[in-house]
């Protein structure tokens, strides 16, 4: 009987704890959607400049930009944050904390997101970009008009993958001094050591994020597969 | 007066000699039909003519313009192409794939490039196809879209890369229908195909192509009548049975 109304108990602080925190974690939240906007809207530029280099004829574009790619994607988005924030300034390039983060996690993601995108270019049939150029399109012309739209609604899907990891990457950013949700999270468990309750609201806004981007994709994904049988 | 000349046109897969010497002259208004077992090199020679293979040896003229890699867009919007899997725009609508050409190669208002694609469906017979997405039409339907669009080029000549060979058979009619109406307007075509009693009909002049040269070429009636060629006697005595 005392177990039940312990329990009960616990359960009611438990939640009070969470209704009193959760107002206090927007500033945080508002920061991590903003980190992962502009790490995926610049995410997606850099993948898709680098997968059409990738694509040219020239070999040493080809080459830097898989430099690029192999060095992003080897080595942890951590260091990588590390070597942005507390790295540059030794060689004398001093860069806030906000667009440190920005620029860490759009090179981050913009590497994986190149990928991404040069499979669904390639996986686009041939004969799309030969009648293209056949009509008197330059190389450029058919891959905007033909092969890049069709390409980026393959890529719906993994892109969808890869915003959900830039939201939840964007976490880390709280090792070079930005107070988003999880540093949050770190600074009220710190002060109350009533830690459960208070992950459990910033672990709620997450889901909440990621659930609501999801439904966003699955909305464009539905919009896009108009032209199908 | 001569729409295309082809000289002396050598082209290599590796270490595969493809074509080996080509030299044909296709005059204005002729409609030439290319015949040949598969591996000939038919398709190779068309596919050079336009430029979708580079070539590694000889010239070719197209309407007293001599191809090169630096013209070729400029060449291209004189030679249409259809092929063999259509290849239209899936992301566009049928009125679009044939407004695509002239709206973004050539520039053309888009009003302008409309009407010219309604006209240009209502002559394959698709006009009331115009608003609906490639996929939902049968491949008949799809090759006279794919005709239309290059069409809306105004292209000088056109060449068919065996336009009939991923069709189911009762739809071969329908796309053939469209290419004799356009050898009757007097348009400048070659067409690799394997319907020989097309061939027959419509062409002025069949070419039999072997082993990566001109074997046999003449009007119909001689090629497929009085075959000098050995070789060509066997092509004929296979598919004509």
């Amino acid at each position: 009987m005392d177990a039940i109304i312990n329990l009960a108990n616990n359960s009611i602080e438990f939640f009070k704890t969470v209704v009193e925190f959760a107002p206090k974690f927007i500033p945080g939240v508002i920061l991590t959607l903003q980190l992962a906007f502009f790490s995926i809207i610049l995410g997606m530029i850099i993948g898709l400049v680098v997968a059409v280099l990738k694509l040219t004829k020239y070999k040493w574009l080809k080459k830097i930009m898989n430099v690029y790619i192999t060095i992003v994607r080897g080595t942890p988005l951590l260091l990588q944050l590390y070597f942005i924030f507390y790295g540059l300034p030794s060689l004398g390039i001093m860069i806030d904390s906000f667009p440190s983060a920005v620029i860490a996690l759009a090179l981050h993601n913009g590497a994986y997101i190149s990928e991404i995108f040069r499979g669904s270019i390639e996986s686009i049939d041939y004969g799309q970009r030969e009648a293209a150029r056949s009509l008197g399109m330059t190389k450029w012309q058919a891959m905007k008009r033909v092969v890049l739209p069709q390409a980026f609604k393959r890529s719906v899907p993994a892109l969808g993958n890869q915003f959900i990891i830039a939201v939840k990457d964007s976490s880390l950013a709280s090792v070079i001094t930005i107070t988003e949700t999880m540093l949050l999270a770190r600074q009220f468990g710190a002060a109350t050591f009533n830690v459960f309750p208070i992950y459990f609201t910033a672990g709620v806004y997450y889901l909440i994020i990621t659930m609501g981007l999801t439904k966003i994709l699955s909305i464009v994904e539905q919009k896009l597969k108009v032209n199908e049988r | 007066m001569s729409m295309i000349e082809i000289k002396n046109l050598h082209k290599y897969f590796g270490e595969l000699e493809v074509l080996r010497g080509i030299d044909l002259t296709v005059d204005e208004s002729e409609v030439v039909c290319l015949i040949g077992s598969s591996g000939s090199g038919k398709s190779t020679l068309l596919r050079c003519i336009n430029f979708l293979e580079e070539k590694n040896e000889g010239e070719i003229t197209i309407d007293g313009q001599l191809v090169t890699a630096k013209d070729i867009n400029e060449i291209r919007q004189k030679v249409g192409m259809v092929f063999q899997r259509f290849n239209l725009f899936p992301h566009m609508t049928v009125i679009q794939n044939v407004m695509e050409g002239p709206l973004t190669v050539k520039k053309m208002a888009k009003k302008k490039a409309r009407s010219l694609a309604m006209a240009l469906l209502e002559k394959v017979n698709l006009l009331d196809k115009a608003d609906e997405y490639p996929a939902m039409l049968s491949g008949g339907q799809q090759q006279r879209v794919a005709i239309a669009r290059s069409l809306a080029m105004e292209p000088k000549v056109i060449l068919f890369d065996e336009p009939t060979s991923a069709l189911d058979p009762e739809l071969v009619g329908e796309v053939l229908g469209v290419m004799k109406d356009l050898a009757k307007e007097g348009r400048t075509m070659i067409i690799v195909t394997h319907e020989m009693g097309f061939a027959k009909e419509v062409a002025d002049r069949v070419i039999f192509i072997h082993d990566g040269q001109i074997a046999e070429e003449g009007p119909p009636e001689a090629i497929f009548e009085h075959p000098e060629n050995e070789r060509l006697q066997n092509f004929l005595g296979q598919i004509l049975v």
